[in-house]
């Protein structure tokens, strides 16, 4: 993103100069005897001058170009979804995601649909709401996603599966922590492929969380995001908490701090 | 699962490829927009082919 933000800052900076010794070129006209050290002033101050205008620029600036429509109707600020990073997507790109992303970056990044993403966390919350509260599984190995899925546990009333999920959860009733969900969430379905698995065993449906590299064989309901950052992952489970929540006629009573994982 | 429940599975049909629906692996869901029946076999859920709602038009995955 730093790259883009100096690539749009360039251009700027290069008219300014322009203008600027536009400005000092009448001057030089005025003598020819005395122009050249004038001239040759001017442009020694023009070379101290330059680099001003780059501090006026104010705050954090995002790359604005991540969905099609600029008018669409988001759960959150499309900055706040960019400040998270939800729609940096990887080097990657399989055919599976491919409707999902919008366009390329410079430095060969794909970026994700932001609107598409939007779309897709208000279509798993309508899913999950049809769904008794306990029935649901939040599956989650990775890292950043084990507080988050936790977390959206907790406020949805649901089963969570942090960390190494223990082989025959689904499938094998001796098992202890043996449990009969109605419906999986992962956040990774190549770090979650034991749960997808398993899912796919007892014939429950499931949701994942696909980045740009992510195959979404047996995933029947894809939520296109970056499920490798760790705010990324905080937005995205606090947006379906809370829409879920908002579904059943609950009250969202939790703020997206508290779904952001320590470093 | 019980028997009823067996057979009414037995009974449906893939939305993506119209096969008859059989085994455990397949899925059976209310679509997200509508609330419709979903049903999707074995090997378009391993396959990831799109499926669409009948009733909305809900393109999934």
């Amino acid at each position: 993103m730093s790259q883009n933000q100096n690539n749009a800052d360039d251009p700027d900076g290069e008219s300014a100069t322009e203008a600027e010794v536009a400005d000092d070129a009448p001057e030089a006209t005025g003598d020819d005897t005395e122009a050249q050290p004038e001239t040759v002033d001017t442009e020694t101050e023009t070379d101290e001058i330059e680099p001003e205008p780059e501090p006026e620029a104010t705050g954090p600036r995002f790359d604005e170009d991540v969905m099609p429509d600029d008018e669409a109707d988001l759960l959150i600020p499309v900055e706040d979804y960019l400040g998270a990073g939800v729609h940096i997507g990887t080097q990657q790109k399989t055919q599976d995601m491919e409707r999902f992303i919008h366009r390329v970056r410079d430095d060969g990044l794909y970026v994700l649909d932001v609107s598409q993403t939007d779309g897709r966390i208000r279509t798993a919350a309508s899913f999950l709401a049809n769904y008794s509260q306990e029935q649901v599984l939040v599956a989650s190995s990775r890292q950043y996603g084990r507080f988050p899925a936790q977390q959206f546990a907790d406020a949805v009333g649901a089963r969570a599966r942090t960390g190494r999920f223990i082989p025959g959860t689904l499938t094998n009733p001796d098992y202890a922590g043996y449990i009969e969900p109605d419906v999986v969430v992962v956040t990774d379905p190549i770090g979650d492929a034991q749960a997808v698995t398993e899912a796919i065993t007892v014939g429950i449906p499931v949701i994942a969380m696909c980045d740009s590299n992510n195959a979404t064989s047996n995933v029947d309901l894809v939520i296109p995001t970056n499920n490798k950052g760790r705010r990324a992952l905080a937005v995205v489970y606090w947006l379906l908490a809370n829409e879920t929540l908002d579904r059943r006629g609950g009250d969202p009573t939790y703020a997206l701090e508290d779904f952001e994982a320590e470093l | 699962m019980s028997e009823s429940e067996a057979e009414s599975r037995q009974e449906r049909q893939c939305v993506s490829c119209g096969i008859n629906i059989r085994g455990m692996s397949a899925a059976v869901f209310d679509c997200p927009d509508c609330g419709t029946e979903i049903s999707r076999c074995e090997r378009c859920r391993k396959q990831s082919n799109l499926y669409e709602c009948p009733d909305c038009g809900f393109r999934g995955p």
